[in-house]
């Protein structure tokens, strides 16, 4: 299945804050501009009611880079997500714009969870799934793909449940990081 | 610091394992005990229409023993990781079970024997250790906003017991003082109230996540689930009321309203079914899909005594086929899969090579606890409508035989998982 997936070039990861901004209520501007509207007063009121260490998030049908720029000045930073052809996904921070935008392609799985390359293979995001949800789509993943030899997991607790489905599959975690509100899982193919 | 804080708090949702396998181990020795003591009391089961003896003893020794015995551990490991809450603390959770598992045996011996002192002295316990429970499954639903498709049914079922405990009490108060004008409607109502209302919901709460997880299928989506949460609430309402007043007619709709209720749960779980990823259901199925079953046809036989046609015979059918047919078949399917999943899930959580639950899992000892399960039942069945003592006490064998062979399930499981153990 991640081979059949057509992705871009190995990213960096995405920010350390981006978790605590996956369960924001997002302003979708799509419509308004379909219907010819410019949604930059929306979008200004919209930032100015965030506090510090709050967010922002944003559905597009493009990579809004004006608005980004323009939110960075005012000490946002950003974290973009193409989740199809016409559709993006921006996480607005307000944190002094320390790290002030990334971007990123990723894929979205039936489940809600999201797929993409770094250098040290194909990730996976569960985070503010609710259960069974995330177990879900990284057996969905194991199973439909014989070729897959590893999976870095991005979780928000350890997946206790996960690990008897992986050990039957033949599968493991060789390692775990853990990080605010980021449990990330390095699972290995056993050989 | 921060961060230390939040990762402790994912790690504690793992509750030590002695916590539920404490539960799960007298769940079996209560399930053994049950079936040996209705063995000895099988002659007064066709007709049985209530009152304190052996049969109502075997009854307590199942539903509390181990119906409820096996939800308090489910729910101590479960609840938590699926509603992504804490639940405890953990010395709360060993209590209720000092409470309540003495307090079932003491209790079911006053039952058995109508002995005043073990009546008072085991529901005191039973009804402490229960408050406990429900105490601490409300503290972690408090702090849950996001799922109602397990919540919603989980605090009927929690409303459930607050009623079938206050019953209780009265129920145990009025042996031998007969203060209470009508015995029979109060026990009648605390019998709908703890089967479809306390187990019943809960079964219906864990089932939005539980069967799911077990199938590999997506979770049942909340506004499919809250109208059936609340259809079930009118329909326990309504029999619950109609059995204590005595209305035939307010029993009876609630009979109609629970077997709505029940069929549009069990279209969920077939929709769930229909979308599974794990395409071979496991052995431990059967019981649960012998459950599904049950459910409904203990509805119809409640409606037939609700509207007082043939009590002799649709009593105690409607006892069998809610707590043997539908609660006890699911509790034990329940068990048969996650007795193992919890012992291999802990032994990953120790850092060492994981046991895999084929391993852990014996299919034939199953499969011979699902045959006679199922033929304890049917026989059961078969001596209250033939009036047969006899096939009542084959159908109590069968079941001793069943509750047997899960209890030599258990105890293979549990070498196998410490042969794993000592390996490592």
């Amino acid at each position: 299945m991640a081979e059949a997936l057509d992705f871009p070039a190995p990213q960096d990861s995405p920010p350390v804050w981006l978790a605590a901004a996956l369960d924001q209520t997002v302003l979708d501007v799509r419509s308004l501009l379909a219907a010819g509207s410019d949604p930059l007063g929306a979008l200004m009121d919209a930032a100015d009611g965030v506090a510090f260490g709050g967010f922002l998030v944003v559905d597009a049908p493009f990579n809004p880079s004006p608005l980004r720029r323009v939110l960075a000045a005012r000490g946002f930073s950003s974290y973009g997500r193409r989740l199809g052809g016409g559709h993006w996904r921006i996480y607005f921070h307000l944190n002094g714009a320390a790290d002030w935008e990334h971007d990123s392609d990723v894929a979205v799985m039936d489940e809600g969870a999201m797929l993409w390359h770094e250098q040290d293979g194909l990730h996976i995001d569960v985070r503010k799934l609710r259960p069974p949800q995330p177990m879900l789509a990284i057996l969905r993943l194991i199973d439909g793909d014989a070729a897959l030899q590893a999976l870095v997991v991005h979780h928000e607790r350890h997946p206790q449940y996960l690990l008897p489905e992986l050990a039957e599959r033949g599968w493991s975690v060789a390692r775990i990081s853990e990080e605010f509100q980021d449990v990330r899982l390095w699972l290995e193919r056993k050989s | 610091m921060f961060g230390g804080a939040f990762m402790m708090g994912a790690k504690d949702r793992l509750l030590p394992p002695a916590i539920p396998f404490r539960f799960f181990a007298t769940a079996i020795v209560y399930h053994l005990v049950a079936w040996g003591v209705l063995l000895g009391a099988a002659d007064g089961l066709p007709g049985y229409q209530g009152g304190l003896g052996p049969v109502l003893a075997a009854l307590h020794l199942i539903t509390l023993g181990v119906l409820a015995m096996t939800a308090m551990g489910a729910a101590y490991q479960m609840l938590p990781v699926a509603t992504r809450r804490q639940l405890g603390p953990a010395w709360a959770c060993s209590l209720s079970w000092w409470l309540f598992a003495p307090g079932v045996a003491l209790l079911s011996f006053g039952l058995a024997d109508g002995a005043p002192w073990a009546l008072h002295g085991g529901a005191t316990l039973a009804i402490a250790g229960l408050a406990l429970f429900g105490g601490l499954v409300a503290g972690n639903l408090m702090r849950v906003g996001d799922l109602p498709a397990v919540t919603a049914p989980v605090w009927v079922a929690l409303a459930s017991l607050l009623a079938v405990l206050v019953l209780a009490g009265l129920l145990i108060a009025d042996v031998g003082q007969g203060f209470l004008p009508d015995r029979a409607s109060l026990a009648a109502a605390h019998g709908v109230l703890a089967g479809y209302g306390f187990m019943g919901m809960l079964v219906m709460g864990f089932s939005a996540v539980l069967v799911p997880m077990f199938v590999l299928a997506p979770a049942i989506p909340d506004a499919q689930a809250k109208p059936v949460a609340a259809i079930a609430a009118m329909a326990l309402l309504s029999g619950a009321v109609g059995a204590l007043s005595g209305w035939s007619w307010l029993a009876g709709a609630g009979a109609v309203l629970g077997l709505v209720a029940a069929l549009l749960y069990l279209r969920l779980q077939r929709r769930v079914l229909a979308a599974r990823m794990r395409k071979r259901l496991e052995p431990f199925f059967r019981l649960l899909k012998g459950g599904w079953v049950m459910l409904p046809l203990s509805l119809l036989a409640a409606g037939l005594l609700a509207l007082g046609l043939w009590p002799e015979v649709s009593a105690p059918l409607w006892g069998l086929l809610l707590v043997v047919g539908w609660l006890l078949s699911f509790a034990t399917g329940i068990l048969q899969r996650i007795m193992p999943f919890l012992a291999s899930m802990h032994s990953a959580a120790r850092g060492g090579k994981p046991v895999l639950l084929s391993q852990l899992t014996p299919p034939p000892v199953l499969t011979l606890h699902a045959g006679a399960h199922g033929a304890a039942l049917a026989l059961l069945l078969a001596s209250v409508v033939l009036d047969s003592p006899l096939i009542a006490r084959l159908g109590a064998l069968c079941g001793l035989a069943g509750a047997l062979a899960f209890a030599v399930f258990a105890i293979i499981m549990m070498v196998r998982y410490r042969a794993h153990h000592r390996s490592q």
